[in-house]
This record gives C-alpha cells, structure tokens and sequence, in this order.
C-alpha cells in the first residue's frame, strides 16, 4: 500500500478522502493530521450551531468510527511541525511518518486586523468550533461588535443576536456584502438586519480595541466609542501557507498548484483554501469539492483537471432570502433589467450584456435564482426572452405592484394633508358628497389647499375611491426612474422615513439599480435636508461644480472665489488673494456681482494648494458653485453712509455667518440693503432686507436672471434678532419642500407666498425650523477648502478618472 | 406501515382540526389516541364565534392556552376529565383576515411529564409570555413567565424577527443565557418556534419545547412553500427537520435539492392543498401515533407548514 498523509482535516480533505475510498479502498495507507482535535465537519454550517438551530453533531460529517472503519490513521489535535521532503516524512509533535504522497490541506487562517487592542482576550476569530463555542459561551446581554459585514461577519452577528447579546456590525464600504451586493440590495439585507435587533454601521473604519488586559471597547476613527465585551473580527481568510513555504515549495498567495493539484514537488499536493490555481484563491466549497475530486483522480493515476466555475453565494440567516451570482458592476454596453416589490421588500437586478445574463442580484424573491445562475454559466443567449426575463422560468404575467393599492390600503384616520390636519376618512367623505375633483376636494375639506405637496395623494384618493370616474393628472415624473413627482418623492422620504438612497429605489420602486444623473443629485439634497443627521451626503451625486467645490469653466479650468462676509474684506485678505493669483499663474483676476473676487482659470490639480494658501489667511469657500448660500450683499448702513437707517453689513455678515454651509434646493443670494435708495439691490434677491427707521423689511421671492422679479414683502420686524429668524425659518422652509432645482421664486409661484407667511407667523412654527436649520448645520457648515486641501484628500483631484457612479451634468 | 408503538409517553395526547361552515367552527378531524369517549364527545360538539375554546381563539384572533377546564368556557370538560385530560391549546389559523381553522392540542397531565408549549405576544415592542402549558416543569414555567425577548433574541424573539419558523436544537445549551439551567433540569432539548398570524397586526409566537423523556414531538419538519423559494405554486420544500429515528432531516450538500411535497400527495401535500391543517395517525402519519401538520399564512398566501410527529 502506498503511504498517503494528509495535513489537515476540512472539508476539501475530507471529500479527497471519500472519493479515495470509494474508488480504491485498499490502494493507501492514509494517516490524517489535523491541529484541531477533532476529524472534519462542516464548518460552513457552523453558523446554525452558533445560532443554535442546528446542534455540532448534526454537521460531522466523519465521525471516529467512519476513521476507523476506512482504516485512517487520526493525529488529531496534532500540529505538524515541518516537512522534511528529502526523506519524504512528515514531522507532527508527537513523531513523524514517512509519505509516497503527500496532500497539504491546511486551509486558512482568520485575517486579524492588526490595529492596537488587538491582541485583548475577547478579540476572537470566527473560523472553527472553538471559535464557535466562545461566543456560545458569552454571558447573555453581553455587547458584541463584529468587524466585518461580509458572510461570515453577519451570519455570526445574526447567531450571537439569537444568543441573546446586543449586537454592533462595523462594515469599512458602503453597503454590507458589497462583494455579492449591489447596494439595493445592501439596503435590504440591512433593513432586515436591523429588524433583528443589530446595530449596523458602514464606513466604519476601526482604529483601535481598548481594554485592560480584556476587550472593553471598539474605538473608530471619527471618534465613536462602542463598548464591547466581545469582538468578533471577520474581515477575511488567509490562505494557510508557512508550512508549505517552509518546505520551499512554491508559494505566491497560496500554494501553487497545477490543474491536476500537484506543487512544484511531483510527490506533494495541495488542495482546499491553501492552493493558488492560475492566480485565482478559493474560499467558497463548491471549487474545493471540485479540486478533491480532480486530486483523487490524479493520486489513482487518472486524468482530471481542475477548472474555476462561476459561484454563487449564499448567506445562512434565518428569513434573509438572498442571491448573488456572476458580476454586477456598471459597465458600458451592459444593460439592468429591474424588478421591485416594495411591499414585499423584494428586489431582482439582471445584468446583460451582448444578449447573455452575465450577473443575477435578488433579495426577498429568489426562487428563480438556481435558473438565472444555469444562464449564466451557460452564456444563454436570452434576447427571446428578454422582455420577460425577470419573472423567471415559470413567468406568471407578473407586473410592477400597483402603487395605488398602498393609498387604497390606509385607514380612513390616515393623515393626507399636514397642514390642514385633514385626513383620508374627510376626503372620501367629501368625495362621496360630490367632491369629484381636486378643486372641489380643495374647496370642500381643505386637503392639499396650502403647501400643496398632498396633491398627488388626494388625486390618488380620488382614483381610488371614484376608479374610473377620475383620471389621475399626469404629474411630471422626477425622471425615467420613476413615476413619482419630486413632491411625491419628497413626501414620502418624509412620511416612510426613508434615509438613504438605496432606501428610496426600494421602497418607491426606481425602476434603475441606483438611480440616474438626474434623479440622484435630487435625492441627496432631499435626503440630506430631511435627515441631516441620519444621511451622509454623497458626493459622488453631485453635479460636478459640487463636487469639486469650484466652478468649472468652458477650457476644463476652475474659478476659485474665497468667502468676503457681507462683502467686506481686509487688506491682508486683498494681499492673500493676490499672491494666490500670482503664485498660481491666475490669467484672471475679477470683481462679481456678489461683491466678492473671483480667481479664473485655477488648474484642477492646483485647487487644493491655492485653497490652502487661502485658507491659511483665513479665508474659506465662497460656495460660489453650490446649489446653497452663494452672497450675501450689503451697502455700508449706518456706520458710513448718512442716509443708512440700521447696520446692514452688521446685518448682512450675521446672516451670511449663520446660513453659509447649508445646501439648499437651488442657490439662494442675500442682499441687506441700509435704506429704501437700495444700494444692495435687495429687491431682486431670493431674500432681500431694506433696514428702514421703524426695522427690517423681509421680501423673498425675488430674481435677476432668466426671470426678473421683485421680491414680495414676507414681513417687516422691528429688531435686528428677529430679521435672522425669520430669514433662517424662511430659508429652513424652502429647503424643507421646495422641489430641487427650483429657486424661491419658483417655489413661491406654487406653494403661495400665503402659505409661507402663514406658516411663519406661527412663532412655534417658527423657532422651530430654526432649530432644524442649526441642527442641519451641525453638520453640514464646514469648510469644504479645509477639508479638500489635506494631502490624502488632494489626491482626488489630481487628473484622471471614470467614476462608474458618478453623476454626470 | 405499522404504528410505532414508543415507549415513552408523549406530551401532547389530542389534537383536533376545527373548520368554520356557516357562522360555527365543526370537527373536520381528529386524533385520539386510547380517549375514544372524548372522541366520541367531540364528534357532536360545535363553537359559535366566542364559544368554548375553539371559538374563544376565533373571536380573539390569538393562540389561547387553558390550563383549568374546571369552571371555564371549555365545553366538553366532563369528557376531557374523565379520560384524563386537563389542559389545551387552541391555535387559530388566518390567511390574511380569513380565519382558515383552529388546531386544539390537549395534554394530560402528571406529575412526569414535561414540555412546554408557549403563547407570546408582543407588548410594546417586546415578546412577553401570554401563557403557557409546562406539565411538569413548574420551575422552567416559572422562569418563562418572568423572560421577555426582544427582537432577534431566543427562540421567540429569532421567530419573531425572521417571520419564518425555526427549529432549534439542544435547548439546553441554545438557552444558556435566558432559561438555560432550568431548561436543562427540566430536560427541555429542542424547540420549534412558529409565528401565528392574525388579523389586525399583532404579533404572536407559539414555541413547543420537546423534552426527551416525553417528547412533543420525535420528529419535527419545517416545509417552506413561498413562491417567492419554491417558484411554481403548491410546492414545498423541506428546508430543515430533526428525527429521533432519521437523525437530521436537512443536508447542505443537497441544497436545491429538497424533499419536495407537492399539493395534495401526502398529509404535507393536504396542507399545501387546502392551506388547513391536517392531524394525521398510523400509516398516514408515517407511522407514527399522531402527525400535526400546521399552515403558516403570510399576507394572505400560505408560506410554511410545520409539521410534528409524536
């Protein structure tokens, strides 16, 4: 009998050893090492054990007595020490044995992230039973924060819920599993995760472990601090290798092995999570089934060679129906086929690409998963079935959820119309006695009579309770994405709590995986103004004015303008500016309307060294490209002027100090002008203040572009205090539920500037947009020069690059 | 095939389907066991909306537990007293706001016996124990009434949040940190946890902890037939089950390839039929003394069915 040894008892292993077996029982001699003291199981259902929804001994899948029946030769729990393979023997702890073959099958190690902390006890890895049973272990009510929101990091984050701990998932990208998901289906899988009870964080970025001696605490770069008594690090595997290297077999990644599994010694081979085949590693078990199978046809002297096929992932949490498979990513000529349920929480994404199915997501639905993958791995040509695609092999004539059976669902207490407190109840009623349009609905109950933005939910009222009677007037859909209005979508980010934008493609049913360079930059405005604290703003949709933080011009330069508060400036801040201009080759050096100065034609990759030097006299972005506070213009008031009735560059500095920072849906520019002779032309701003003697008068609405319009008064007040609450209520207001991309003007033409004056005269009112505007620029009022001009940041702006995502004017 | 004859005593003695016709809840089948004149009592009996313990779980929309026929709504207690019988369950079954049947479990009771079956309800976001029905583990019953779980915790809290059945294993241990010393001393070793939907939004768990000694149940299946997993309708796959006979009854090496039952072929294949339960004995229950086979509804479509043979 030929002696055979095998290091390590896993899964790809223990396959080889079942196909030996069975194919020639008598022909090895086999003696089976394993460091762990304990023969194979299945380690990939070691989830369901940490969960307890299966029990250890239902996943062994060789028990002492299989050993010992098929004559195997265990040193478990038996590390091996080295390879001597001049004498052909392996060395273990306790004694060494000689080998006419040998299998190296070492797997993985756990990837530890090497941050300080570390190395605490209560850091641990997932990989094996060990693992397994110290988070079983735990005490319940224990905290526990895995690292990682891949496969592995949330099936152990579900099982330690189940255990009874207080779960945090810190996930570096942007969405969990981001490697089998795009992100609607990342949002999903997290909604799910949160229904659970976890805590999920993305871009989390660990920076240390704390803890005397044991983990006390997981520390993250921005700051946060989560306590913890048990971290579990599942950020990714290592291909086991020191063994093999030591031996000086050829090792890249992994071992190197040939389509037949042999190493560069023609006696040893490799198989399973430790071997590199034609620069590819493996960690999923249909390849390493594969490669036991190509292995024992080699060792039994037959023909076999081992060929990477597409995979497929699944995730083993309870109640979370996933599937990936094949690639996802943007790419051009490649074309998204979507399917979205959003009552049902279902999402399905078909990639094709030259008339073939090259990638598969689905959340919630996956039954057809088994069929989309068959098409990928076939190159099935599917330009006959295109049209019908996404329902599947068994396609029932299933079409999109129609969305007016939500408004048919809610109870007649349902609230339609905020500001008139009317609910559906009162809209039937009055529809039922007559009220079969939306002027009548308006006239009878009050429903969408003042801000306006229920209009399309009493229309879809009416449809619902007149059917045919009432056609629904075709509002103007945000864009191809979508049937939904800009109102609709804003009201409904409001009302579903909706605050991410995978959430809204979700939940609203885009009919895009990830939205359009149209609807994207609406949406994170929209999101941003709702949940400035919730949502992180996403730069990359943004119109490209923003997310440079300058203007581009028509020869690829940017205009640079630094912030003059009030329009005042200094002589130190005039010399900046001017050895800036020089320094930088500046060709044009001009005075705008705004009363500020504007450096044209800065080089893209000289922004973030011009900002710094600015930035370091003290100036700051003028935000003279950003869809928020551009100017605010003053005339000199009081203290120079002889006819100035107030302090309007006092004034006019204040507000500016106040509002710079915020995002709003279009620009906004202030003027403060000292009396009625206007000199800060204040009559034609979107908020203009004329200081007379008896206080401030606030017009809003006006403009002096494409339209020229005087502004409208909103109020006249008597003291300096209340001109800034009014105007930051006004502003808050705007940005609360204009449509994106229309200046106040416009929004007044719809909402009614008596709307508007009539929410604001409610001091409640009031005070209170105040506050979220402040709560808003907690965040958002930050110095975009000061963070940008860092080195690590500057790099971004260096030229290149084709960012598949980004949102394109 | 022949009844196996086990040689410990089960938990649950009676089970029996109640159906709606008309505005009464009648007797669409039952098992017995040795309680032929409990049977025979029963094959009379009918429950308006509100009457007896059928009924009560019909007009309340909620699993109702009954632990003292004595001076109750329960109607045929003189019967139940005489063979024995001392407590029940009564499980409604809704598609959507249809109610489709009510399962009635009854138990007898002694001073060995012990097993839970469990009612919890949600309660400003957190499971609480409704009621339950313990035998003999008065401690464990005990310490049941005073647990709550949120959200993704335990074997409620995991039902809860995943909307889907479970099955877990080895209570002991998979209870350690909530009722795990006292389900161990009661020998309490595996549990399924199945969420009972009823009209109206509220949240109902119902679990059934198995002990060894007198098991619920010596083989348990969890069926999934949600068209959104198992494609064509009116099929189901089993997705995971444990037998004292067949050892596990799931293989991840076989997944996508399930035991399928199919509508109409078998008592599985009944429920998957007529979206009612079923209660089954002798060849028909695979040869066990009596099978349960339980729909579980979700937004009106039938989405899993349990099943538990003793």
């Amino acid at each position: 009998m030929e002696k055979l040894v095998v290091i390590g008892a896993g899964m790809a292993s223990g396959r080889l050893l079942e196909h030996l077996i069975n194919a020639a029982p008598d022909r090895f001699e086999v003696t089976l090492f394993n460091a762990e003291p304990r023969g194979n199981y299945n380690r990939i259902m070691l989830s369901p054990v940490l969960s307890g929804e299966k029990s250890y001994a239902e996943i062994v899948t060789h028990d002492d007595d299989w050993y010992q029946a098929h004559g195997v030769t265990c040193r478990f729990g038996e590390r091996v020490a080295h390879i001597d393979r001049d004498r052909k023997v392996v060395v273990g702890a306790r004694g060494e044995v000689p080998y006419d073959k040998l299998v190296i099958a070492t797997g993985s190690d756990p990837f530890i992230v090497p941050c300080p902390g570390h190395d605490l006890d209560g850091v641990i890895a997932y990989r094996d039973l060990d693992d397994t049973n110290r988070m079983i272990d735990q005490a319940p009510g224990s905290r526990a924060v895995v690292i990682g929101g891949g496969l592995l990091g949330l099936e152990a984050a579900a099982g330690l819920r189940l255990r009874g701990m207080e779960v945090t998932v810190l996930h570096l990208a942007g969405h969990l599993m981001e490697r089998q998901l795009d992100p609607a289906a990342g949002y999903l899988l997290r909604a799910d995760l949160e229904r659970r009870g976890i805590t999920v964080m993305t871009q989390a970025s660990t920076k240390c472990i704390r803890g005397d001696g044991s983990v006390e605490a997981v520390e993250l770069e921005d700051g946060t601090l989560l306590p913890a008594d048990l971290v579990v690090m599942a950020v990714g595997i290592r291909p086991a290798v020191a063994l093999a290297k030591d031996a000086g077999l050829s090792v890249g990644r992994a071992i190197e092995v040939d389509a037949q599994m042999q190493t560069s010694d023609p006696h040893v081979f490799a198989v399973g999570e430790c071997v590199e085949f034609a620069g590819q590693l493996f960690g999923l078990v249909a390849p390493l089934y594969d490669q036991a199978k190509v292995l024992a046809a080699t060792l039994l002297g037959e023909d076999a060679a081992f060929a990477p096929k597409q995979l497929s992932t699944k995730l083993k949490v309870t109640g979370c129906d996933l599937f990936s498979a094949g690639d996802f990513t943007d790419a051009p000529g490649r074309e998204d086929i979507v399917y979205r349920d959003p009552a049902r929480g279902i999402y399905k994404r078909l990639v094709v690409e030259d008339d073939r199915l090259v990638g598969a997501v689905m959340y919630g639905d996956t039954a057809d998963g088994n069929w989309f993958f068959g098409l990928i791995k076939d190159g099935t040509d599917v330009s006959d079935m295109r049209e019908t695609l996404i329902f599947g092999p068994a396609y029932q004539g299933g079409a999109a959820a129609d969305p007016m059976a939500a408004v048919a669902a809610l109870p007649a207490d349902a609230e339609i119309c905020g500001c008139n407190g009317v609910c559906k109840g009162r809209i039937v009623e009055a529809i039922e006695g007559g009220a079969t349009d939306l002027g009548a609905v308006r006239a009878t109950t009050k429903a969408s009579a003042s801000c306006g933005t229920c209009t399309g939910l009493v229309e879809q009222v009416l449809a619902a309770t007149l059917g045919d009677a009432f056609a629904v007037p075709a509002a103007q859909p945000v864009c191809g994405c979508t049937d939904l209005s800009h109102e609709d979508v804003r009201r409904l980010i409001k009302s579903q709590e909706l605050k991410s934008q995978p959430a809204v493609w979700q939940e609203l049913g885009w009919r895009t995986p990830n939205g359009c360079h149209v609807c994207r930059p609406a949406l994170n405005f929209y999101l941003l103004a709702d949940w400035p604290l919730e949502y992180r703003d996403d730069p990359q949709s943004r119109f490209v004015n923003e997310r440079k933080h300058a203007n581009i011009q028509k020869d690829g330069t940017f205009s640079v303008v630094p912030r003059m508060w009030g329009g005042v400036t200094t002589a130190a801040e005039l010399r900046a500016i001017a050895d800036a201009a020089e320094k930088y080759d500046v060709p044009t050096v001009k005075v705008t309307g705004g009363q500020r100065i504007d450096l044209l034609g800065v080089k893209g990759e000289d922004l973030p060294h011009i900002w710094a030097d600015l930035n370091a006299a003290g100036l700051v972005s003028g935000h003279a490209y950003s869809k928020g506070l551009r100017t605010v213009k003053t005339c000199v008031g009081t203290d120079h002027c002889r006819f100035g009735t107030q302090d309007s560059t006092g004034l006019g500095i204040r507000l500016e100090k106040r509002l710079w920072g915020s995002w709003t849906p279009h620009k906004v520019k202030l003027a403060v002008s000292g009396c009625p002779r206007n000199c800060a032309e204040a009559t034609c701003k979107d908020v203009g203040i004329v200081c007379v003697d008896s206080g401030f008068e606030i017009g809003v609405g006006g403009a002096a572009g494409m339209d020229v319009k005087e502004v409208e008064r909103l109020a006249k007040v008597a003291t300096e205090d209340e001109a800034v609450e009014w105007t930051v209520a006004f502003v808050q207001l705007y940005r609360e539920h204009a449509r994106y991309l229309d200046r106040p003007y416009k929004w007044l033409g719809k909402v009614g500037l008596d709307w508007v004056k009539d929410t604001l005269s409610d001091a409640a009112a009031r005070t209170a947009l105040v506050a979220r505007f402040d709560l808003s620029q907690t965040v958002y009022q930050s110095d975009p020069w000061a963070e940008l001009s860092t080195r690590d940041r500057a790099r971004g702006f260096a030229p290149l690059a084709d960012l598949t995502l980004e949102a394109a004017e | 095939m022949d009844t196996v004859l086990e040689t410990t005593k089960t938990f649950v003695e009676v089970a029996e389907i109640w159906v709606p016709e008309n505005d009464r809840l009648v007797l669409s089948g039952g098992v017995y066991g040795r309680h032929d004149a409990f049977a025979e009592a029963s094959h009379f009996e009918s429950f308006t909306k509100g009457e007896g313990l059928p009924g009560k779980a019909w007009a309340e929309a909620r699993p109702v537990v009954l632990k003292q026929f004595d001076g109750s709504y329960f109607k045929r207690t003189e019967a139940a007293k005489a063979v024995g019988l001392t407590s029940a369950v009564a499980v409604p079954v809704f598609a959507g706001s249809t109610l489709k049947a009510v399962l009635v479990v009854l138990c007898a009771d002694d001073a060995t016996r012990t097993g839970a079956i469990e009612v919890w309800a949600e309660l400003d976001g957190i499971l609480k124990l409704e009621d339950g029905y313990y035998g003999a583990a008065t401690h464990f019953e005990w310490v049941s009434q005073h647990t709550q779980f949120p959200r993704g915790q335990g074997l409620p809290g995991g039902v809860w949040a995943s909307n889907t059945p479970i099955l877990m294993r080895d209570l002991g241990s998979g209870y350690r940190f909530i009722r795990s010393e006292s389900a161990g001393k009661a020998g309490l070793t595996t549990g399924l946890g199945v969420p009972v939907p009823v009209p109206g939004g509220a949240t109902y768990v119902l679990t059934l902890l198995s002990a060894k000694g007198t098991p619920i149940a010596r083989r348990f299946e969890i069926w999934d037939a949600r068209l959104a997993k198992t494609g064509p309708r009116e099929t189901a796959k089993l997705i995971d089950g444990i037998c004292e006979r067949e050892g596990p009854l799931w293989d991840p090496e076989n997944a996508g390839n399930e035991r399928v039952a199919h509508a109409w072929e078998g008592p599985v294949g009944r429920v998957l039929g007529t979206g009612l339960p079923v209660v089954e004995t002798g060849a028909a229950a695979g040869g066990y003394a009596m099978m349960v086979g339980l729909p579980i509804h979700r937004g009106g479509e039938l989405a899993h069915v349990v099943a538990w043979y003793c």
